[in-house]
């Protein structure tokens, strides 16, 4: 949900004149919203800004946001980060694999995603 | 893994490297939980505005979807479960000079391969600083907003938009970041 919020927020401020750029990690997300500015790093969900603890790899995300900034000839510019995560690309099998979920398991998640929900229901309808 | 291309000599990927299709995978999740899929916002036209001002005198604000710590709402930390007792529902702001404590345990991070241990890795405002006083843009904005992460396009449209628009216009900024967790 993050990745469409900002999205919709960019396309917002980009309607009123401001400009925009977006740093990110779910390229689908933004990309089927529709953004003016992206800046996409192929890093797993959490490090939109860069590698943790790594300060020089943040420098480098932002920098290339801030070009972004200033460099796009028009809307729905994407570009992707050069870094990696790790030099191959397994961990990007394992976000909701389906494969590894038993009956039991499944059952689990439902009832967390209930509780989630409900939990969230009430601190919004009270906020 | 990676082999080379003889003929290019550059390294070829592997067929599962490609960006993760999360939209896919989270429709084919709760499909097998049992909900209905979620329909992901989606546009024909996507509005652009040129920089008005070169980067070195423009001012430049931070959007965040992290939380400020909520003391009593549960584990925040490092690693903590998917925590919906630390979500937020309106815009908040906080200035920029300040050192403020966000977390993300209210949202769907890769959990399995990162832990939100290092904010600057999801909230950039040291390393914006850091360019701001290298000269690389105009100046920092005086505020940093946070917007609420809402399933709701709508919530986002009609209230969260409108209100970080005001916001930002209220400090004079010509560009926005916008980074999600």
């Amino acid at each position: 949900m993050c990745h469409q919020t900002v999205s919709l927020v960019a396309r917002r401020l980009e309607a009123d004149g401001i400009a925009t750029v977006i740093m990110g990690c779910a390229k689908d997300i933004v990309e089927h919203c529709g953004v003016p500015r992206f800046l996409f790093s192929d890093f797993p969900l959490g490090n939109s800004a860069g590698r943790p603890f790594d300060a020089e790899s943040q420098a480098q995300t932002l920098e290339l946001a801030l070009r972004l900034l200033e460099s796009a000839p028009g809307a729905r510019t994407t570009m992707q980060s050069p870094l990696r995560w790790t030099a191959d690309a397994e961990w990007k099998r394992d976000y909701l694999d389906l494969t590894k979920l038993s009956p039991e398991k499944i059952a689990e998640r439902r009832q967390e995603f209930d509780q989630g929900k409900a939990v969230a229901r009430a601190k919004r309808e009270a906020t | 893994m990676t082999a080379v291309a003889p003929e290019t000599r550059a390294a070829v990927a592997a067929e599962h490297d490609v960006p993760i299709p999360y939209m896919q995978r989270t429709r084919d999740y709760y499909l097998v939980l049992g909900y209905d899929p979620y329909r992901w916002a989606h546009f024909v036209e996507v509005p652009f505005t040129s920089l008005r001002t070169p980067l070195s005198g423009a001012r430049v604000a931070l959007i965040t979807t992290a939380a400020p710590l909520q003391p009593g709402a549960g584990d925040q930390g490092p690693g903590a479960p998917y925590n919906a007792s630390a979500k937020f529902y309106q815009v908040y702001s906080a200035p920029t000079e300040s050192v403020p404590d966000l977390r993300i345990s209210h949202v769907a991070y890769d959990r399995l391969h990162t832990s939100a241990a290092d904010i600057n890795a999801y909230f950039p405002l040291a390393r914006l600083r850091e360019a701001a006083a290298a000269g690389r843009f105009g100046a920092l904005a005086p505020r940093f907003h946070g917007a609420p992460t809402n399933r709701s396009h709508r919530a986002t449209l009609q209230t969260d938009a409108p209100e970080l628009l005001r916001r930002c216009r209220e400090d004079a900024v010509d560009a926005v970041v916008l980074v999600p967790s």
